[in-house]
């Protein structure tokens, strides 16, 4: 075998210029596989963390009726207990199944606020400031100011809604909200936060206040609109799922309450599976690109060295030590190509997980409802960039069998004809 | 017993839908240690019969025996076998790989047998090299050899695995007169030294005056076939 690549190597050393320019191929191919596969798990994974974080956790109980009506923010279909228990107790059963880390309440609700000019129109989350913090990447995007205390009547908006209403941190400013009772409410907050995002969600739409100020003014104290259960891991959710479902069936609320998975809570996820399968399929099609390059030297290669084929074959060379030194050939390119491509891509990567790419004029129009950061961060790892070298080994290797069957097919008695 | 023997061994090409007889029923047999040439016009055979005999090719008709063993029966892995282990190869352009040097143009015949460790390998092409006249260019590639010395390398590379039979195809055509005496000084020599057997193809009227034994093909039959000593047979 060592005489095998040997003899590959100085046989790709011959044409340098014609070498250099399929490796070329397989290395842009394999860089354009590394950076695609990087940017669409980027945008997939990044869909998904605020699909968690913003919209489900890990698992969402809500009342079965609220699901239903969910867009228009019903606050009749609150979550306030398990069988007559208060909420806190059902918080406490529920941090108390194995493998839930944290429950995290939010009180929803629809909000405007008038300015000269137009009435703008927000939902206002009651939250826990310190449990969001601690789950969701919400700190990232605190551009300016904190997040709201607990018992002050203080709010942290997105950049665009502060735009929107002309009011900046530090400022007063006055919210209209129903409350459960359906009458009319005004109150003035003060802003203590700004949110500078690329989910149009958080930085247009949304305004922040502490759970306690929101139930207190809605006339909903002990109850949330939802509660989100953060498992330890990701994949322990449909262990989880079903014990959740049984405390809520053994107190005998299963009629009122549901618990949805992250998956459950959209159909986008799903999508984004079979979104990657796809990409993985168009992936091989991109090495397949470079293999026709690869393959059409390779075939220039057989036609050249017709007579030296045929002449080990002539010395005894058996059809497969013929395909194989074609094999060997077109692997190194493959392995150079490859190396060379992932090495590339995956700085890319890098540099733009920091840098990150900005959808934000692309994507004016998209719906807040999409929760999909117009700041795209391509994922960054190395099994990504050892995936688009193995992807590209592999199958510039076997594309090789095409003109390495080739010249295994050639008679030895070419080595007889005269040059 | 004969190391080559040939009955009615006929071979014909097809040319899309015409057939294009080479060889007519050929009966030949050399015997170990023989150094025949085989001379004849173009396209008269020569170079046909000279692929049968090197298991190159299988005959359309007729029993090609070498060393005893039939060939007719015999798959492609099994020629590329025989021809591994039992016969070297000079051609006319010397057919040297371009990217290896002297020394591993030799080399690779003898790594197909594999069953040299590496110094015996190396002391082994060293020494046939040096048998050939080829000492201190052993690290040259063809391109800055002469054709004498490439034809040398061939030399080298055909006998350096010890074979039955050595076929040359016109070995000497291109080159200059004094190279080709050398190189069939060379040939003749392994003959005598070695017992190889040697089959020629040739026009060229120096190479038969070496020959032990001549052998006529013309319209894909042998004309001719007599040895120095006097024996053989005319047809």
């Amino acid at each position: 075998m060592g005489f095998v690549f040997r003899l590959a190597l100085k046989n790709l050393a011959r044409h340098r210029l014609r070498t250099i320019v399929s490796i070329a191929a397989i290395a842009v191919c394999v860089m354009v596989v590394v950076f695609a596969r990087g940017l669409v798990e980027g945008i997939i994974n990044s869909v998904i963390n605020d699909h968690i974080y913003y919209n489900s956790g890990h698992i969402k109980v809500i009342d079965r009726q609220y699901r239903e009506q969910e867009r228009l923010l019903p606050l009749n279909y609150p979550v306030d207990g398990l069988a007559g228990g208060s909420l806190d107790e059902m918080m406490a059963e529920l941090e108390g199944i194995e493998q839930v880390e944290m429950v995290i309440p939010r009180l929803k609700f629809g909000a405007m606020i008038s300015t000269e000019a137009e009435l703008v129109i927000m939902t206002g989350w009651g939250i826990d400031s310190e449990k969001e913090l601690e789950f969701t990447n919400i700190e990232d995007h605190l551009a300016q100011g904190r997040m709201p205390s607990p018992g002050k009547l203080e709010v942290v908006m997105g950049t665009k809604l502060l735009e929107k209403i002309g009011r900046q941190v530090g400022d007063k400013v006055t919210i209209v909200f129903s409350t459960a009772f359906g009458s009319l409410n005004g109150v003035t907050f003060t802003i203590v936060g700004r949110l500078h995002t690329g989910l149009q969600l958080l930085n247009e739409y949304v305004f922040f206040l502490p759970i306690d100020q929101a139930q207190r003014l809605l006339y909903m104290e002990g109850q949330v609109t939802e509660l989100l259960l953060v498992t330890k891991h990701l994949n322990s959710v449909p262990q989880v799922l079903p014990s959740v479902e049984s405390l809520i069936a053994g107190k005998g609320e299963a009629e009122r309450y549901g618990a949805l998975s992250y998956r459950e809570a959209n159909d986008m996820i799903a999508w984004a599976d079979i979104g990657k399968a796809i990409y993985n399929v168009i992936y091989v099609f991109l090495i397949l690109l470079a293999c026709i390059v690869v393959i059409n030297t390779m075939l220039m290669i057989v036609q050249e060295r017709t007579r030296e084929i045929g002449t080990m074959s002539a010395l005894g060379v058996e059809r497969r030590g013929i395909v194989q030194l074609f094999l060997v050939e077109g692997g190194i390119m493959g392995i150079v190509g490859s190396f060379i491509g992932a090495l590339l891509g995956g700085g890319l990567n890098a540099y733009l997980a920091q840098a990150g790419l900005d959808f934000t004029a692309d994507l004016e129009g998209v719906s807040a409802e999409v929760l999909f950061d117009t700041m795209v961060y391509p994922e960054s790892s190395w099994t990504n960039a050892v995936f688009a070298f193995i992807l590209g080994v592999v199958i510039v290797t076997l594309s090789c069998l095409i003109p390495a069957r080739r010249a295994a097919n050639l008679e030895p008695t070419v080595a007889m004809r005269d040059a | 017993m004969a190391l080559l023997e040939l009955k009615g061994v006929t071979k014909i090409y097809q040319q899309g839908k015409i057939e294009v007889p080479a060889l007519r029923g050929i009966d030949l047999t050399v015997e170990a240690g023989e150094f025949t040439t085989i001379f004849g016009p173009s396209g008269s055979g020569k170079t046909t019969l000279l692929n049968l005999i090197g298991c190159l090719d299988k005959p359309t008709a007729g029993t090609l025996l070498f060393n005893g063993r039939e060939l007719s029966q015999v798959d492609k892995k099994g020629l590329a076998r025989i021809r591994r282990e039992n016969i070297g190869f000079i051609f006319q352009s010397y057919n040297l790989i371009p990217v290896l040097t002297a020394y591993e143009n030799v080399e690779f015949a003898i790594r197909l047998l594999n069953k040299h460790d590496k110094k015996e390998l190396k002391d082994r092409v060293m020494e046939i090299l040096a048998a050939v006249g080829l000492e201190g260019l052993e690290n040259r590639k063809p391109n800055e050899l002469s054709g004498g010395q490439k034809q040398r390398v061939a030399i080298a590379r055909a006998l350096v695995k010890e074979p039955k039979l050595i076929l040359a195809d016109e070995p000497t055509a291109n080159l200059d007169s004094k190279t080709s005496e050398e190189v069939l000084e060379i040939m003749v020599k392994m003959n005598q030294e070695l017992g190889t057997t040697f089959v020629f193809s040739t026009h060229d009227p120096r190479v038969m005056e070496y020959a032990a034994r001549l052998v006529e093909i013309r319209d894909g039959l042998i004309s001719l076939d007599r040895r120095r000593d006097g024996t053989g047979v005319s047809h």
